[in-house]
């Protein structure tokens, strides 16, 4: 075999301004024109809950919402999405109330290593956006183009029919500032107040 | 009662109302985890409540040492993972997610040659190139280090050979990733290429240039790293059996596949300490590897596990590249990370081994299995990894869960010039698994039995040793048997359905923690060690080194404390990350964690408990024995009136320390035989597994689609079902994988074609079959809560199910995995000419004409039923071993009852007569201490 083919480095393109809101917020960095969207996510917006898997649009771990819209962000130019809205997991969230998909695939094992997780959330908030009633096989086509290795898919699906459940009755995940348990246990013949009751 | 602390609840009398309502105007509420402020918190169940304290809690079956400390808290119920909110909101953060003020890109240079001499690397012009901080290479870690103490054979960098192509050359720390990649082709090495081999029969010859050229464990002038004879047993009268299934079996390579590649970030911090953050199963080999290859102390080094995109095997070697940042981080006084495109984790590898097996199963006139005869080869790639445990457990893992009249076993691990294979999910076991499961399948043909009711009337029962001495405690394997096949509605489908469909079945069998940690004498140090603290603040912080890669072991652990105290499980924190701050731990291998670090949690808790009951006892006036946990709160248990805040009591227990602290450790019991080998496949206890999978075959195109698959699986008992099922159909996902259409394929040169996830293919939603998750509780007696493993074993039995069903589908054995249309077509078409079959339509759809000894083998199955029961409740204490079934008294040693019964693992040379044996001709060469030294 021969030795590997040297490429000379190429004094790269002065870097430009790029523009886009991310998750809300209007954000200005500098990329060069060749940045991929996935790069300058998490090295310069700071969205870190972007995965990278693969580099080449086989995982899906690094899906985000551009414009409300799926889009493989390491297959995307930054600047093919320059000035448009572009939402990660970070921005699922309602505040500190969890979107009901990330409450699902919390509580019914949707998410395991979960390092697929941020890419199946925002295809199937997308989806569960469209379409809160979605059949089995809406979902599957939905999250075909993730790759999930932990669950076997089967919880995944579970979680984003008992998130689309959520949100049709009109119910917002759980605020995440809260403990889980009740800090403060009351016994049997003590009755409930509102706080702030002084009896 | 503490005077000092004012914000304890219900502290002093005078601020309470004797009935314990609030006084108005006073504190609204209690402090979190102080129980509240009323006296009066609910009343525990009393069903709920264990025997020993007072209550009526039903005793699961069998002697069972955890019971007591059930408060029904957590146990049991579904559980989301302690962790999952961090990773649905995208705030888990992986190796590739640390980011180190002022932190330099790494980059490695990888060979372009299978098997290459290093002549020279000149690296200055790298260095020179501005923007370039570090360049390093072999020279600078001569040092070498394997995750198996007795074979040490990596180095970070290469030495004076390139072992395969991706092998590791050098590296470069940059301040840029393009500066990096750009440097490493300012690298010069001149290579020598010498003749690399790729054929793992190849690696059995005689070789001038042998992969690796070290001591004791080299075997002759060959490629052959470890070989394993083993004969237990009638291992000649076997052979005489009417009933014979000889398959020579070919399994190709697997990759883990996990979505997070691999990815480092090494630190010198100012004190001259090194953090290394890396996603690893095992931080505590890192550990130790690290500390022998940069020759720093251990406890000048900080390995800090974050958060694990999934592991599978594939992340427990401690890796050459994280020596690389480490080196790098070092010679450049900054941070240094490395993080890996998908190819380099295919380079990197571990997968499962490519492996050619020959299963011979022999079965007697009464339906019996007269003996398993196993030759496997094992193709290692250039390391040596986990391989000396993998060369055993081919054979020995499947002794069981039948009962067998002989075992003999030749085994062979070859180097070859590939990326090293190592530990994969199902360790070693996966692929003899499913050639002795098929073979018992084809065994069942000839003798016109159920495959379902051969298997139920020769499993060994509770309580009994096998034939190489494992010590297995509870199986529910007959109640896996008895679930799939109710559940799967197996009476009317096997054999019944029209050509194209099938149904088949397969156990499995898997340890549940190795019994030996490969580090240490279990005598003088535990296999795991948890540290409990609890502060004035009432929570718990649980210091254990178990690493959580997703399988839930962390809630696991949370579990476990939560329920011997009582405490809610957020009030349970886990600290489980650092090395600095965990006690050792082996890691996240071999099934271990839920077994050993929930068990050594539970001593740690119960340990706390004492303690606080104490205190309690102390302020109440009531002894231990008679107090309850309830939800916060300690009470006496016929009167839930008398009671104290858990607060208020770890406030009295802290009184003169200022500290509550317990630990706890958990060893193995001493177990197993006293042969060469006989460590490897013990374990404290076992998992049993039994699937039945459906499948839909096109003979026409050979193509597979799985419809159904019902698993159950005997994990003792299921701490956190959502886990459990999680873990049951995320296997059956990756076996179906290995089974359907995963394949590291290499081609002609030995170049291997699929380093990426579109061709290496992963089942997506599509492909994946609905699979019913059957959760079988045998309640270990030594398992925390009766828990057993529940991450490796439910891998085993997909495969040989869904094999055996294509079978049932369109009568063709195949023997070559993965089965991909191509090849299921050319068996196919080869089984047409040979009946002389033109359209494979016209192929005859397999029957089933019971024999006579089907209903023999149904009352045995009836008797057996009967005895496991008993013997599972201990009302039948006698000892039983395998080997009763064909007569032998079990209280005498076997080889005094029996001429012919042999138990040998050094090979004669009739034994390794069989010329078409392949492992067995890696005996042909002469052990020597060193090449070309005369014996």
């Amino acid at each position: 075999m021969s030795a590997p083919i040297h490429i000379p480095m190429v004094p790269s393109d002065p870097m430009e301004a790029w523009t886009a809101r991310v998750n809300g917020a209007q954000f200005t960095e500098l990329a060069h024109s060749h940045s991929i969207l996935l790069d300058v996510l998490r090295d310069h917006v700071g969205t870190l809950g972007v995965k990278r898997g693969c580099d080449m649009g086989t995982c899906g771990c690094c899906a985000v919402l551009v414009d409300g819209e799926p889009v493989l962000s390491c297959l995307t130019l930054a600047f093919e999405v320059e000035g448009k809205e572009i939402t990660t997991v970070e921005g699922l969230a309602d505040g500190h109330h969890l979107h009901p998909i990330q409450q699902c695939f919390a509580d019914h094992g949707g998410s395991q290593c979960g390092f697929c997780t941020p890419g199946f959330l925002v295809v199937s908030a997308a989806l569960l956006d469209k379409e809160p009633d979605p059949s089995e096989a809406a979902i599957k086509e939905a999250i075909e183009g993730n790759l999930c290795r932990c669950t076997g898919y089967q919880q995944i699906v579970t979680s984003i029919q008992e998130a689309g459940e959520m949100l049709r009755n009109g119910l917002t995940g759980d605020d995440r500032t809260e403990a889980a348990s009740d800090p403060h246990p009351v016994g049997p013949d003590e009755p409930t107040l509102p706080p702030g009751d002084a009896r | 009662m503490s005077k000092g602390y004012r914000q304890a609840p219900g502290g002093s009398s005078d601020k309470k109302r004797k009935d314990g309502k609030r006084t108005a105007g006073k504190q609204d509420f209690g402090v979190p985890g102080s129980g509240g402020s009323n006296p009066y918190s609910e009343l525990q169940d009393i069903e709920r409540i264990p025997n020993s304290q007072g209550g009526q809690l039903e005793q699961p079956r069998g002697p069972h040492v955890h019971d007591p400390h059930i408060t029904g808290q957590t146990i049991g119920k579904a559980t989301p993972l302690v962790d999952s909110r961090w990773k649905v909101t995208g705030q888990a953060e992986y190796g590739d997610d640390i980011r180190l003020p002022n932190e330099l890109v790494g980059r490695i240079l990888r060979s372009p040659h299978h098997y290459a001499r290093i002549v020279s690397i000149d690296t200055s012009e790298a260095e020179a190139l501005p923007g370039v901080r570090a360049v390093s290479t072999g020279m600078d870690s001569v040092n070498r280090f394997g995750v198996l103490p007795v074979t040490k054979d990596e180095h970070a960098m290469a030495q004076d050979k390139v072992r395969h192509v991706g092998d590791l050359v050098a590296c470069v720390a940059a301040e840029s990733e393009e500066i990096a990649i750009e440097a490493l082709n300012h690298i010069h090495v001149d290579y020598e290429v010498m003749e690399s081999i790729h054929d793992m029969e190849d690696g059995l010859l005689d070789s001038e240039n042998p992969i690796h050229d070290r001591g004791k464990y080299h075997i002759g002038e060959s490629n052959v790293q470890k070989r394993v004879f083993q004969q237990f047993g009638h291992t000649d009268a076997m052979h005489d059996a009417p009933f014979q299934s000889k398959s020579d079996w070919t399994f190709a390579g697997l990759h883990h596949g996990f979505t997070e590649p691999h990815a480092v970030v090494a630190h010198w911090d100012p004190n001259g300490r090194l953090q290394l953050y890396t996603p690893q199963q095992v931080p505590h080999y890192v550990h130790r590897a690290l500390s022998s290859v940069l020759d720093v102390p251990m406890h000048q080094i900080n390995v800090i596990r974050t958060f694990v995109g999934g592991g599978f095997g594939g992340k427990s070697d401690p890796f050459p590249h994280e020596m690389c940042a480490a080196i790098l981080a070092k010679k450049s006084g900054r941070p240094v990370r490395i993080n890996f495109d998908r190819e380099e984790v295919y380079w990197i590898n571990r997968g499962r081994h490519p492996s050619r097996i020959q299963m011979e199963v022999y079965a007697d006139e009464k339906g019996r299995i007269a003996g398993i005869e196993t030759d496997a080869l094992i193709d290692g790639g250039a390391f040596a990894s986990f391989g000396h445990v993998t060369t055993y457990y081919n054979g020995v893992l499947h002794t069981s869960p039948y009962e067998i009249g002989g075992f003999h076993y030749t085994g062979a691990r070859v180097w070859t010039n590939k990326p090293a294979s190592g530990a994969m999910r199902g360790h070693g076991a996966v692929n003899s698994r499913c050639a002795v499961e098929v073979a018992i399948d084809d065994v069942c043909e000839q003798m016109g039995v159920d495959p379902m009711t051969f298997r139920l009337a020769n499993l060994l029962p509770p309580h009994c040793r096998t034939i190489t001495g494992f010590r297995i405690t509870s199986t529910g394997m007959r109640e896996c048997l008895d679930e799939v096949r109710k559940q799967s509605g197996w009476d009317d489908k096997f054999r019944k359905m029209p050509l194209g469909r099938g149904i088949g079945v397969g156990c499995g069998f898997f340890i549940s923690g190795s019994g030996l940690p490969i580090h240490w004498d279990p005598e003088n140090f535990p296999h795991a060690t948890v540290h409990l603290q609890c502060d004035m603040d009432g929570g718990v912080t649980v210091h254990t080194g178990a690493a959580d890669i997703g399988q839930g072991s962390d809630t696991a652990v949370a579990q476990s404390v939560s329920e011997v105290l009582a405490l809610p499980l957020d009030m349970i924190r886990i600290r489980s990350r650092e090395s600095d701050t965990a006690p050792v731990d082996l890691g996240s291998y071999s099934s271990r964690v839920t077994f050993m670090n929930c068990n050594a949690a539970i001593r740690a808790a119960i340990e706390l408990r004492e303690k606080v009951l104490n205190a309690a006892w102390e302020i109440i006036g009531y002894h231990p024995d008679s107090l309850v946990l309830g939800d916060r709160r300690i009470y006496y248990k016929r009167d839930p009136a008398i009671g104290v805040s858990w607060l208020q009591a770890v406030h009295k227990a802290q009184a003169d320390t200022g500290s509550l602290i317990a630990s706890g450790a958990y060893r193995t019991p001493p177990m197993g035989g006293v042969h060469k080998g006989a460590a490897a496949g013990l374990a404290p206890a076992y998992s049993f597994s039994a699937y039945v999978a459906e499948v839909e075959v096109d003979p026409e195109t050979g193509f597979v689609r799985v419809i159904k698959a019902w698993a159950a699986h005997d994990c003792g008992k299921a701490l956190n079902p959502l886990a459990v099922e999680g873990q049951i159909i995320g296997s059956c996902h990756m076996g179906m994988g290995q089974v359907l259409s995963e394949e590291m394929r290499y081609g002609r040169t030995g170049h291997l074609l699929n380093p990426d996830l579109l061709d290496y293919k992963i089942m997506s939603v599509h492909e994946m079959p609905e699979v019913v998750p059957i959760i079988v509780e045998s309640n270990d007696p030594e398992g925390p809560f009766g828990a057993k493993e529940a991450g490796e074993g439910p891998l085993l039995p997909i495969l040989p199910a869904v094999v055996n069903a294509i079978y049932d589908a369109v009568g063709v054995r195949v023997n070559e995995l993965p089965v991909s249309p191509d090849r299921l077509y050319s068996t196919i078409e080869k089984q047409c000419r040979k009946m002389g079959i033109k359209d494979p339509l016209d192929l005859p759809n397999p029957s089933f004409e019971p024999s006579s000894l089907q209903a023999d083998l149904e009352n045995r199955a009836k008797e057996h039923a009967h005895r496991d029961l008993q013997r599972d409740l201990l009302k039948d204490r006698s000892s039983y071993v395998n080997g009763v079934l064909f007569g032998f008294d079990p209280d005498r040693p076997l080889p005094e009852q029996s001429e012919g019964w042999r138990e040998s693992v050094t090979p004669t040379p009739e034994d390794l007569a069989d010329p078409k044996k392949r492992a067995a001709r890696a005996w042909s060469h002469v052990e020597r201490r060193k090449r070309r030294d005369d014996a």
